[in-house]
């Protein structure tokens, strides 16, 4: 059998392949099962569905003979999952300890949809504790590196999910976006990654760190790809009463003319890298120059986004997190004599260090004398941030800003600087707050040898326009 | 007479009866094997979410009208955080910043007098699971079926001024949530409880003393002998000059005493907020509408209808709205037929305490609607006499209740055959109608004959005849 090579096609492209015979999903399986292994050292996966994917790719072969009408819409979809997704009867642990051994005994919303429209899920990818994290650093299973350079981090959260894609061992990854967590390791691995509108994918399922924040995205090769994914992904949920009722259906109407707003704080900013400020100011150059209207417009609020997201984030996640109590399932310390110490020693235990310091200072700033002069506060600032970007978007179509003010650091240098990685969230906590859609795509190469990307945002529910944007950008690039 | 003002205030927990719990499918269901109801979503496994059950919604909408209350058109959810081993997620979803129901009030009467209990707010919350601690000698034991079945808790102004007066407000609501049908009020089942708040104050004085909060309490009886108990306790602490400490008591029913829990230093910071699974809730004027037009007669309406309508006594009237269903089966009853006041002397003096003996619904009863018109009949049309009737007839028909009154009375030979037989009956009828005429006229207004010719004229539709009739008259009335 020669090797394949599925590194620059579109699913539709090897949907076309397995249809008329050329290809098996068998062969696409094993292909990916390979590139797992080859880059197994990257630390990306924690666990492998070798033989169930292996099985279902021979199921879907079948299908694929017998009756190809009732093939799903994403059959040939290889798929990986972040490690806050359930899969009913695989485990799923936040990447961390307190969830050792859990085994879910559902599936999330969007990974059944994938399911039923037989796509296949290869493996449970590496992440931050929960979610949390701008390297994937904090996890239990160790970072993940990035393919690019070894010694730097993937990004995180989603940064296993990052770099399954960018390393070519699954088609795309499902990664989860609380203020930047699909969007900066796309961006640091070179990949596209979509952060859809807040309530575009059903949350059941998706193991909570802020709800009001948290959002299922896509990381993938390609901006086609992702909106296939998405479009199976999108609609309402009964198990969700915050999921849109609004379905997604993909339709293109992409045109020459976008009023764009170049977020000029953000492109001047002081920490922005002076490589990807040039890249990005010759990027609306050239959108310019294709015709669009580029606007260059202020913000001033700025500086008030990460400490008022880190705020409502950790605020939410003391008590998302509360239910990790080492009673009811879970890790549950030996060393525990009472219940008291069974609540300390459990969580003390079970949660890394990163984890503990957020539920802190979640727990802080909701205590009585506190919660106004915090919390109360931080909620104002998100309301006029979100004011402030739906008066933006009655102007202009889009917001354009890089994605990261930095490309990707070596590994352990966040760590010793935990400020300076909550401030490098600056460009991606913009969109979340608000809970607009906002997409990362690969803008460049820097002279270090890393990828970078460029940052997209529209519209609450303009995903179609945001992708067409997008597409007409990377494969001009 | 005391020189303190009593000043009491109630939290009523009410579970309400929904087929499922508040934030998700899992069956409410009481009395099931431990942790049979219990989903992922109960259970508080990782990813899940609530939705809210529209129902929980509506019967918290219908408590609030029928309470006067102003519905929120944008109540939300808040968490209420705190560490339990019967509280899965580790925090209670609940309403505290804009609850579904605000204001309102109840009117109670003690000893005569209307009192208004003003409702501070009603709100929408989950109950936590049971935690059994005397199952096992080594563990404790949890379960979960109750852990999301929907509570409404109704917080009253602290304008109670007695145990007594708590009392009766505690059993009107309980009275009210059962006519409603949003609980079914079962103290046993713990579906009604309460939370005592009770503080002291010199007569006169406007401003309110220190409080104590009894716990829990899950009877009516055991929450007035909880006030009483801390009333008598914070006189004598007041009485010896010492200052009633703020605190959390439990009551327990064994001592009939109550016992300090934690003193507010100690009191939890449950860290509020709003529950961001959850959306707003939006209510419309035209739900609101809608729900009122589904609400059924309030029993203070249904009462004087009894009274003026149907020309039932006050006592009457009283017995048939104590609860909803005699009520409404008393209306069904008197579909297509005039003869209010037996039907109501049949429903009260026999059928409720025969049903109550069957443990049947009243509209389950044996002996179906056309029987009981039939029976009702007999009587009326002085077939038989009202006396015979209860006493002969309506047992057997009880026991055979497809055979046809007519058809008992005869087969027992009640049945008033000849002219004498039927002017006996008659002249039966008024006369028990009519006892305290019956010992006026002994004691010697004899003058009364004549107003009991009128009956008997009337009950015969003049069929009687005027001198046989005085004969027996005078005849049974001078025996």
């Amino acid at each position: 059998m020669s090797p394949i090579d599925l590194s620059s096609k579109t699913l539709s492209s090897i949907q076309q392949l397995l249809r008329s015979g050329q290809l098996t999903f068998v062969q696409i399986v094993r292909h990916y099962l390979n590139r797992i292994q080859a880059t197994r050292h990257l630390n990306a996966y924690i666990e492998i569905f070798e033989e169930e994917a292996l099985e279902k790719a021979r199921q879907l072969d079948q299908k694929i003979q017998q009756s190809p009408e009732s093939l799903g819409h994403l059959f040939g979809a290889v798929i990986s999952i972040k490690d806050v997704l359930c899969y009913k009867d695989h485990k799923v642990s936040g990447a961390a300890k307190i969830l050792e051994g859990f085994t879910s005994l559902y599936s999330a919303t969007a990974v059944e949809r994938l399911v039923n429209e037989d796509a296949i899920i290869i493996g449970r990818v590496n992440c931050d504790q929960f979610g949390m994290g701008s390297s994937n650093e904090n996890s239990i299973y160790g970072p993940v590196k990035n393919a690019a350079d070894e010694t730097c981090v993937s990004g995180g959260s989603s940064g296993g999910s990052a770099v399954a894609v960018q390393t070519g061992t699954c088609l795309a990854s499902l990664g989860t976006d609380t203020g930047g967590s699909v969007r900066q390791p796309a961006a640091y691995c070179g990949v596209v990654g979509l952060k859809p509108t807040y309530g575009r994918i059903s949350r059941h399922g998706l193991l909570a760190y802020a709800s009001s924040f948290d959002q299922i995205g896509i990381l993938a090769k390609q901006v086609e790809d992702a909106a296939m994914i998405l479009e199976v992904m999108a609609g309402p949920d009964d198990f969700d009463s915050s999921a849109s009722q609004q379905l997604f259906k993909r339709t293109t109407a992409p045109h020459s003319n976008y009023k764009i707003a170049a977020l000029r704080p953000a492109i001047e900013h002081h920490s922005l890298d002076t490589e990807i400020k040039e890249n990005t100011f010759n990027k609306i150059k050239d959108l310019e120059n294709q015709g669009h209207s580029v606007e260059w417009i202020d913000f001033d609020l700025l500086e008030y986004l990460v400490p008022a997201y880190y705020i409502l984030t950790a605020a939410e996640a003391s008590s998302n997190l509360a239910r990790y109590d080492g009673i009811h399932y879970g890790y549950r310390s030996p060393n525990a004599t009472n219940l008291e110490e069974t609540y300390m020693l459990s969580r003390s235990e079970g949660f890394s260090a990163e984890v503990k310091k957020r539920i802190l200072m979640g727990t802080f700033v909701l205590s009585s004398g506190y919660y106004d002069a915090c919390y109360g506060k931080a909620q104002k600032i998100r309301r006029l941030v979100q004011d402030a970007i739906f008066k933006i978007f009655k102007k202009y179509d889009f917001i354009i800003l890089p994605t990261t003010p930095e490309t990707a650091p070596k590994i352990g240098k966040g760590i010793k600087d935990p400020m300076k990685m909550y401030l490098a969230d600056i460009f991606t906590v913009f969109a979340s707050l608000a809970g607009v859609p906002a997409i990362s795509v690969p803008l460049g190469v820097h002279s270090n040898g890393l990828p970078y990307g460029i940052q997209v945002i529209s519209q609450s529910f303009e995903e179609n326009k945001l992708l067409d944007f997008c597409d007409y950008m990377y494969r001009g690039l | 007479m005391s020189k303190y003002e009593t000043v009491i205030g109630l939290e009523v927990h009410i579970q309400l009866n929904t087929n499922s719990k508040v934030f998700c499918g899992d069956s409410a269901a009481f009395g099931s094997e431990p942790n049979e109801h219990i989903s992922a979503i109960s259970l508080g496994h990782p990813g899940t979410l609530p939705r809210l059950n529209e129902g929980v919604l509506e019967k918290a909408i219908r408590l609030g009208l029928a309470l006067n209350c102003e519905i929120s058109n944008n109540s939300f959810f808040d968490r209420k955080n705190y560490f339990y081993a019967d509280l899965p997620k580790g925090y209670q979803i609940t309403q505290d910043e804009n609850p579904i129901c605000q204001g309102g009030f109840l009117e109670i009467t003690v000893q005569d007098q209307t009192r208004k209990i003003r409702i501070h707010h009603i709100h929408i919350e989950e109950d936590a699971g049971k935690s059994i601690h005397d199952l096992d000698p080594r563990f404790s034991c949890i379960d979960l079926n109750r852990a999301g079945v929907p509570l409404l808790e109704v917080v009253t102004e602290p304008d109670l001024r007695s145990p007594e007066e708590a009392a009766i407000f505690f059993s009107e609501l309980r009275k009210l949530a059962k006519w409603l049908d949003i609980s079914d009020g079962n103290m046993e089942e713990g579906s009604m409880r309460c939370d005592c708040n009770l503080s002291l104050r010199p007569m006169g004085s406007s401003e309110y003393g220190t409080r104590t909060e009894v716990k829990n309490v899950n009877s009516i009886r055991f929450a007035k002998k909880a006030l009483e108990y801390e009333q008598e306790r914070q006189t004598k602490v007041l009485n010896k000059g010492e200052k009633v400490i703020q605190q959390t008591r439990t009551f327990d029913p064994e001592s009939g005493k109550t016992y300090p829990l934690r003193e507010k230093e100690e009191a939890h910071d449950y860290r509020y907020f709003p529950e961001p699974d959850l959306p707003v809730v939006n209510i419309v004027e035209e739900d609101i509408i809608r729900i009122q037009n589904s609400m059924p007669e309030m029993p203070a309406e249904r009462k004087s209808d009894f009274i003026q309508k149907y020309q039932l006594s006050e006592y009457e009237a009283a017995l048939l709205t104590e609860e909803k269903m005699p009520g409404d089966y008393f209306l069904f009853l008197i579909e297509n037929n005039s003869n209010y006041k037996l039907i109501s002397n049949l429903l009260i003096n026999k059928i409720l305490p025969e049903a109550k003996e069957l443990r049947k619904s009243l509209f389950d009863f044996p002996i179906e609607k056309e029987n009981i018109h039939a029976f009702i009949e007999l009587i009326s049309s002085n077939k038989v006499s009202a006396s015979i009737a209860y006493q002969r007839v309506w047992p057997e028909l009880l026991k055979h209740p497809n055979t046809s009154p007519e058809e008992m009375a005869s087969k027992l030979n009640v049945l008033q055959n000849s002219d004498t037989d039927f002017l006996e009956s008659a002249i039966n009828n008024v006369l028990e109608k009519f006892p305290d005429k019956v010992t006026a006229y002994q004691k010697g207004k004899k003058g009364l004959i004549g107003f009991f010719m009128g009956e008997v004229m009337k009950a015969t539709r003049g069929k009687a005849d005027p001198k046989l009739s005085n004969q027996m008259l005078r005849k049974k009335l001078e025996s």
